[in-house]
């Protein structure tokens, strides 16, 4: 009876793992696995259950990679997101040489990371006292970057309303949102009453997280950054490349998952 | 509640290299060793698989193999008369976490002091006088001598596998190599 389930339900993930149309491996599949086991084997079951795509945090574990699911946004409103798609659309935009930041997914990699230990701090030593140190004592902040975006993302779209008659910043014309962009990263526009420097600092600094950091954390989609500098990715050995100077690497990039084309069957 | 477990002859807490080697040395020497270790175990094939240990952003923007500063951390100053505050987020140095301790972010060289290190104030105010440190520099020499540990550099290093062929040997320079000469430190511009 509980085999027959759980082969029924191995057989379902299996068929959904090879459905999928982003690079689902073995190693996507043994997660699903374990999670089935403790549904299946219940309270007394050796594995924990898990939601949300975020693993739960215990600092004396190492975990296999989590890559996100796609789908709709975890942390960000429609409006919040709009906003943040429209303006890694400008730090990277479209052009001949390949996708931009929204295409590529860098808004769904911000999301995701807001949604994760990076959005509320979880790693990070977050009590008192909070104090403002020196530039080489680092962030003091009490405030989480989720809340950060939050505050910073509903500030910029007041400032757009009465700057540009009403508008927000993700209907406003790609001239007028680089007029805005600049405005924040020379601090001439504030956001309430925080830096605006520091907001675009951090967005540029997580747009090219995700336009850079493996696709499995939701931008990078299709390996497009890495395409566009040549780098090779998560390929498993270089030796035979080491001696092999003014040559240039002939192999496309590789994801932590895999390719696309690896995962599709025959 | 507390459980009590069996008396060993030596405890070491944190498994790092030297824990690790000092267990290794204590336990062939013939005693019971128990290791005591706040962060994981690690072993080469899942800790560090050629798959993923690439991932730059999970390992060098959020420093997943490093002490958490949730778990513990440090303050700091740059001067006395600054008020120290928690380190939230590593930036200058990387404390280790979990059996390897920082030696599993080892950049793969191992520099010797030179001999003066070892007598550092001798050799200061041998140099530029008894005057020449301040009344409240607090440099000391080290009870031991770089010829007394001399075999022991020795040894780590060829238990590491360091290679390569050192630039000034005995004062001769060695063709084919960098010829760092006494006194110079590491200069990361001759690594690029």
């Amino acid at each position: 009876m509980f085999m027959t389930h759980f082969r029924n339900e191995v057989e379902r993930v299996r068929q959904v793992t090879c459905t999928a149309t982003e690079s689902m491996s073995r190693r996507r599949l043994l997660a699903s696995i374990a999670v089935l086991l403790v549904t299946v084997l219940g309270p007394r079951a050796y594995g924990r259950a898990y939601s949300g795509g975020v693993l739960p945090w215990e600092p004396s574990e190492t975990q296999p990679p989590m890559p996100v699911r796609p789908g709709q946004w975890l942390y960000f409103t429609a409006d919040e997101a709009a906003v943040v798609e429209a303006i890694v659309d400008r730090l990277i935009p479209l052009d001949d040489s390949g996708p931009g930041g929204k295409d590529a997914g860098c808004a769904l990699f911000i999301d995701r990371q807001l949604a994760g230990s990076f959005g509320d701090s979880r790693r990070l030593y977050m009590s008192a006292p909070f104090t403002n140190g020196t530039p080489s004592q680092g962030p003091q902040s009490p405030v989480v970057p989720k809340d950060r975006y939050r505050t910073s993302l509903t500030a910029l779209n007041d400032y757009c309303k009465v700057a540009f008659g009403g508008k927000s910043f993700a209907t406003l014309g790609t001239s007028q949102q680089d007029e805005v962009l600049s405005g924040l990263e020379k601090d001439e526009i504030k956001l309430s009453d925080r830096s605006g420097k520091e907001f675009f600092e951090t967005i540029l600094q997580n747009a090219m997280e995700g336009f850079f950091a493996d696709p499995i954390y939701g931008g990078n989609r299709d390996m497009a950054g890495w395409k566009l500098i040549g780098f090779p990715g998560a390929r498993y050995d270089y030796r035979d490349w080491i001696e092999r100077y003014n040559e240039t690497y002939p192999l496309p990039p590789v994801s932590i998952m895999g390719r696309a084309d690896w995962n599709t069957p025959g | 509640m507390v459980k009590r477990l069996p008396a060993k002859d030596a405890v070491i807490i944190g498994l790092g290299w030297t824990g690790s080697i000092l267990g290794y040395e204590l336990a062939k020497a013939g005693l019971e060793v128990v290791a005591l270790e706040r962060g994981p175990w690690r072993d080469t094939a899942t800790a560090f698989p050629t798959s993923y240990a690439q991932d730059e952003l999970r390992y060098d923007f959020h420093h997943d193999l490093f002490v958490q500063t949730k778990q513990t951390t440090l303050t700091f100053r740059n001067k006395a008369g600054q008020t120290a505050l928690p380190i939230r987020s590593w930036a200058s140095f990387l404390p280790g976490n979990g059996v390897g301790g920082a030696g599993v972010h080892w950049g793969g060289q191992t520099w010797r002091f030179l001999p003066t290190d070892f007598r550092l104030r001798s050799h200061l105010e041998e140099r530029y006088g008894k005057n020449f440190l301040p009344q409240d520099m607090t440099i000391q020499d080290w009870p031991v001598s770089f010829d007394e540990l001399e075999s022991y550099y020795d040894r780590f290093e060829k238990l590491c596998g360091i290679s390569g062929k050192a630039g000034n040997l005995r004062g001769q320079i060695q063709r084919g190599s960098i010829p760092l000469k006494v006194g110079d430190r590491m200069n990361i511009r001759h690594l690029r």
